[in-house]
């Protein structure tokens, strides 16, 4: 059928996007066997034909002619930024063979000497490959760009891999560190035209918190400037606002849905009914303690104080209001820098858009509505204590109830399974914190060099692995690694502390990349194997679609140009030759839902293409496999509002976060027994401001605090490779320099234009400054568009890369979530 | 039938979908931008405000580029486009000078010999699309003069994904265009020019 279709001389054909992350929908014109045009798919519920520049900019990735056209041995040993590795093109066979032949023998010695940095977000079922191999080590980070503080605060709350507002119905969205609706995060060109027709066709009001003045900020009714790493402060100030000066929370929502009831002990713990060990609450009409689900519960009490069964005791409500009563705007304010009476302002609007006690009807059925939200992303959790910023973040939402609830902060799924909605203990929804892979198990000697088994609720802290590999004797690792293999990822720019992590690249004696064009990563390699392009590929893929679920089917819309595999084919080719072609199946099994007959045998090797056709008849039904999708496109439809409101089937969702608590003391007790000095503070079941945070206590001469951040153009930074977007970014003064305000620079003698040099406790970068007055004048901010240094002739060789200036290391680790801190503090001089 | 462009500056939300779209269809050589989006800030923090202002040519109904063009390259059609001829471009650039928006590129000589990876690697893209362009001819933004004799919209107007960009028939007193117009209190941009743009911005 494809044959046929590249026949034609003048064509579309519907495909799917991924010039990010996510998976817009697309139609590709095809003349003469050209591709002239990408669009979004018309046709498709989540784009509606709309497509941002990255994904209108596709051609000239297609197209580029630096792109890997054949596997590639490097000639040149030499290995180093802008060193030639004069490469030499060798058949498939050489190049496999030569890879397998030397990861065969790692794996007889010890598999754990081989690093993995397999990380397309589209392809997550590939990431495991390292693990069937043999080896648990992570060299790259996705954690440290999206949410490790994010993610598992999610799955914990509601079963969600992520979260945004209710675009459909909210009217007051708050929104902290963030792109959603404007710039980034969850399919981007959906987003934006859901936030345009909220915004303008609804009137929904927005403010923007935000150190720099983002696209959001830009668009918003109002920009609160505020200083990197105090969000939460300014949430737990607004959250003292609502508590205890206006006395506006959703006492209904807090007592049906939550574990606002249920009673604390001096311990921390739910106090529970010694025969039935459920967790007890307090009738406040019987006046006596009784089980959660017992059904004669009049009332629910949230406050006061109790002794049961000689133990004293409180609802969760009554101590989080407790705990929180010294979090006053005016002590928040110092943190943060927000003035008192505008936190206390946006508290009351807030408070009042909420709407409590109002209900709406949808498609016949009746739910609260709750039309104001606060909204974050990365920006607010990248941080040490990014899990406590993240549960705040929840906590704001959580009091006026406004979880999955029409208005509220809708969960979102990292694919067609939705919200993962099943029972855990004592009447509450089980915490799904691992929705990408399982968690590690722990063990007192380490054996990832991230230290993912010391991060039970953590996402795969990848930027530690430098650090340890250069310092084994830091948690005692009694082996070192030898090679790398790298799909679709470039550490040496993601991970941060980049000078230490090209020192790992240096020590290497063997890299293998898989890629399409190469990076500052897989230009280091010793033999390189040409992925398809995703105009090249087959593939079903569902990333994060907020109100939106199902697949798109990514197909190849002309033959591939060049001698390129499916990355798909290239690792279970390596399987097999390496000798765990087995375990790699049985992987894809899980990773790819394979059901029933369609389930792969374990011995024998199949295609991609054969595993996406049985991954859609698991999916979709026996007659729904890629024949179906050839024929109708996609397979997106619209959630259904049972599917997005109020999802939980009965059970309660936390307000008091007991999870990361019981989590926190599992760990403690198992790292005190390991004989590990292991910080196991930061497991707390409500968030707090502390004042021990790293970041604002570093010494004063750092007097400048400095972040990194992107806009639509960028994908991180990989889409400026791509000339027609370079030549966009340079008609925008924030992606030329290093961003300062207008006051600071004139107080340090800075000019518009001045080489600057940019140091932090932990590394510096040269760069231009760009003074400008829409950024807080504590802070620099530094675009990804200024970042890069590898050989591909089109991006800017500007390498004012900010990751040099970061730390990474388990000081500079959020301890609950694994998440890096991305912001740090800077001195900056005119050069 | 006059056929104009409305921007919902409310609705941008300056991400650049739209230059890139036009980079795409119209395949222009490296340098030209019939589209663009501008950052403008005003104010003093914290009293800032930043608009994201697309601009493009305009096709005015009284254009100083028609007027000037000594070879007729430069006309303006029934429906409102003003479009260029460039087989009766002769590049004296009189046209270029005389645009108040400054929306109109001369192709340079070279201009279309290597494409945007540079040396002799043009790409199969750019080798379809260049042939449509002359070196030596001003070149500027057709309102997708192709796309629109088949019914559709300009390419950025397709892609938009803020819907800032709407397309139609001003002379049509209930075309989406001109109820925005009437609403919103649409303008030209402009106006001292007197050259009445076909382009309307709404804030």
């Amino acid at each position: 059928m494809a044959q046929a279709l590249f026949k034609q001389k003048d064509y579309w054909v519907k495909s799917a996007c991924k010039m990010c992350i996510h998976s817009c929908a697309i139609r590709v014109h095809v003349q003469d066997g050209v591709v002239v045009k990408i669009e979004g798919d018309p046709n498709d519920v989540n784009n509606r034909g709309k497509l941002c520049p990255k994904g209108q900019s596709g051609i000239m990735r297609l197209y580029d002619p630096n792109r890997v056209k054949t596997p590639l041995k490097r000639t040149n040993p030499e290995k180093g930024p802008g060193v030639d590795p004069k490469w030499q093109p060798i058949s498939w066979d050489e190049a496999l063979d030569i890879v397998a032949t030397r990861l065969k023998k790692i794996r007889q010695e010890d598999p754990r000497k081989l690093l993995v940095s397999i990380n397309d977000f589209h392809r997550i079922h590939l990431w495991g490959w390292g693990a069937m191999f043999g080896s648990f080590n992570y060299f790259s980070t996705v954690g440290q760009y999206c949410g490790a503080a994010y993610h598992p605060v999610n799955g914990t709350l509601d079963g969600s891999f992520a979260a945004v507002n209710d675009y459909a119905y909210c009217n007051y969205w708050i929104q902290i560190g963030g792109g959603d609706g404007f710039s980034s995060h969850l399919h981007v060109a959906g987003s934006i035209k859901r936030m345009a027709e909220a915004r303008v066709d609804r009137g929904m009001k927005v403010v923007v918190v935000e150190p720099r003045m983002s696209t959001g900020a830009a668009k918003a009714d109002e920009w609160v400037p505020i200083l990197p790493g105090t969000d939460r402060a300014f949430v737990l100030g607004m959250v003292h606002v609502l508590l205890h000066e206006l006395n506006i929370y959703d006492a209904e929502f807090l007592k049906i849905h939550t574990n606002g009831p249920y009673l604390i002990g001096p311990d921390g713990y739910f106090v529970r009914d010694p025969e039935s060990q459920k967790p007890f609450v307090w009738d406040a009409v019987a006046g006596a303690a009784k089980v959660f689900d017992d059904p004669s519960i009049e009332d629910f009490a949230l406050e006061g104080n109790y002794t049961v069964n000689g133990v004293k005791c409180r609802p969760s409500f009554q101590v989080i209001k407790d705990t929180l009563k010294d979090h006053t705007p005016e002590r928040m304010s110092k943190i943060c820098t927000v003035p008192a009476d505008t936190i206390r302002r946006i508290a009351k609007e807030f408070g009042e858009a909420a709407r409590i006690g109002s209900t709406i009807v949808i498609e016949g059925k009746e739910y609260p509505y709750r039309p104001a939200a606060v909204n974050y992303y990365r920006g607010a959790i990248g941080h040490v204590d990014g899990g406590l910023d993240s549960a705040a973040l929840k906590l704001i939402n959580i009091i006026i109830g406004n979880i999955d609830v029409p208005g509220g902060h809708i969960g979102v799924g990292l694919d067609h399974r939705l919200l993962l909605v099943e029972p855990g203990p004592d009447g509450m929804l089980l915490p799904q914190p691992h929705i990408l892979h399982p968690p590690y198990p722990f063990a007192g000697k380490p054996y990832s060099f991230q230290l993912m088994e010391w991060y039970p609720i953590g996402i795969d802290p990848g930027h530690l692995s430098a650090d340890n590999v250069l310092n084994p004797e830091k948690w005692g690792f009694d082996f070192k690694p030898e090679a790398l293999i790298i799909e679709h990822s470039n550490p040496m720019w993601n991970l941060s502390a980049t000078d230490k992590v090209m020192e790992v690249f240096r020590r290497l004696d063997f890299i293998v990349a898989i890629d399409v064009v190469l990076n500052e990563s897989t230009e280091w390699a010793d033999i390189v194997l040409p992925d398809h392009t995703y105009l090249e590929s087959h593939l079903l893929v569902d990333i994060e679609p907020p109100v939106i679920t199902g697949h798109v089917y990514r197909r190849p819309v002309i033959e591939p140009l060049y001698d390129s595999r499916d990355a798909s084919d290239i690792l279970t080719d390596l399987a097999e030759r390496i000798g765990f072609l087995p375990e790699w199946n049985g992987l894809m099994n899980i990773k790819l839902f394979l059901t029933g007959e369609y389930q792969l045998e374990l011995n024998k090797k199949y295609t991609n293409l054969e595993m996406m056709d049985r991954m859609a008849r698991s999916i979709y039904g026996p007659d729904k496999g890629l024949d179906w999708f050839q024929e109708n496109g996609h397979a997106t439809r619209y959630q259904k509002p049972e599917e997005m409101y109020l999802p939980w089937k009965g059970h309660r969702i936390p307000l008091y976060f007991n999870f990361f608590k019981e989590v926190g003391d599992d760990l403690k007790k198992k790292t005190e027994e390991a004989g590990l000095d292991w910080d196991t503070s930061s497991y707390l079941p409500i968030p707090v401001w502390r004042d021990t945070h790293p970041l604002h206590n570093l010494p004063g001469e750092y007097d400048l605090y400095a972040f990194a951040f992107k806009e639509t153009l960028l994908n991180f930074s990989e889409s400026t490779t791509i000339p027609w977007i370079n030549e966009a970014m340079n008609n925008i003064p924030i992606h030329m320099g290093v961003l300062i305000n207008t006051k600071t620079a004139k107080a340090k003698g800075i000019k518009n234009g001045d080489r600057i040099r940019v140091q932090s406790p932990f590394g510096e970068v040269i760069g231009m400054a760009s003074v400008i007055e829409e950024i807080h004048p504590q802070v620099i901010g530094m675009s990804n568009g200024i970042s890069r240094w590898a050989n591909h002739p089109v991006e800017k060789k500007t390498n004012t890369h900010f990751n040099r200036l970061l730390p990474a290391d388990v000081k500079w680790t959020d301890g609950m979530t694994g998440h890096l801190e991305t912001s740090t503090k800077v001195k900056i001089t005119k050069i | 039938m006059h056929l104009g462009m409305v921007i919902d500056l409310k609705r941008c939300v300056g991400c650049q979908a739209c230059t890139i779209a036009c980079k795409s269809e119209n395949g222009t050589p490296p340098g030209v931008l019939f589209t663009k989006v501008l950052d403008q800030v005003a104010g003093e923090y914290p009293i800032v405000k930043k608009k994201f202002v697309p601009v493009l040519c305009n096709h005015c109904q009284d254009a100083p580029c028609v007027r000037v063009c000594p070879t007729g390259a430069t006309t303006k059609r029934e429906d409102g486009l003003v479009l260029v001829d460039h087989d009766k471009c002769v590049g004296c650039r009189a046209c270029y000078v005389a645009c108040p928006y400054k929306n109109r590129v001369f192709l340079k000589k070279g201009a279309l010999k290597t494409g945007y990876f540079g040396g002799n690697q043009m790409t199969p893209f750019e080798k379809a699309k260049y042939p449509k362009w002359q070196e030596g001819t001003v070149v500027k933004c057709t309102f997708c003069v192709e796309r629109v004799d088949q019914g559709l919209d300009p390419s950025c107007v397709q892609t938009c994904p803020a819907d800032a960009r709407i397309f139609g028939d001003l002379s049509d007193p209930n075309s989406k265009v001109s109820r925005l117009i009437r609403q919103r209190g649409g303008y030209q941009p402009q106006p001292e020019n007197n050259t009445e743009p076909s382009v309307y911005y709404l804030e």
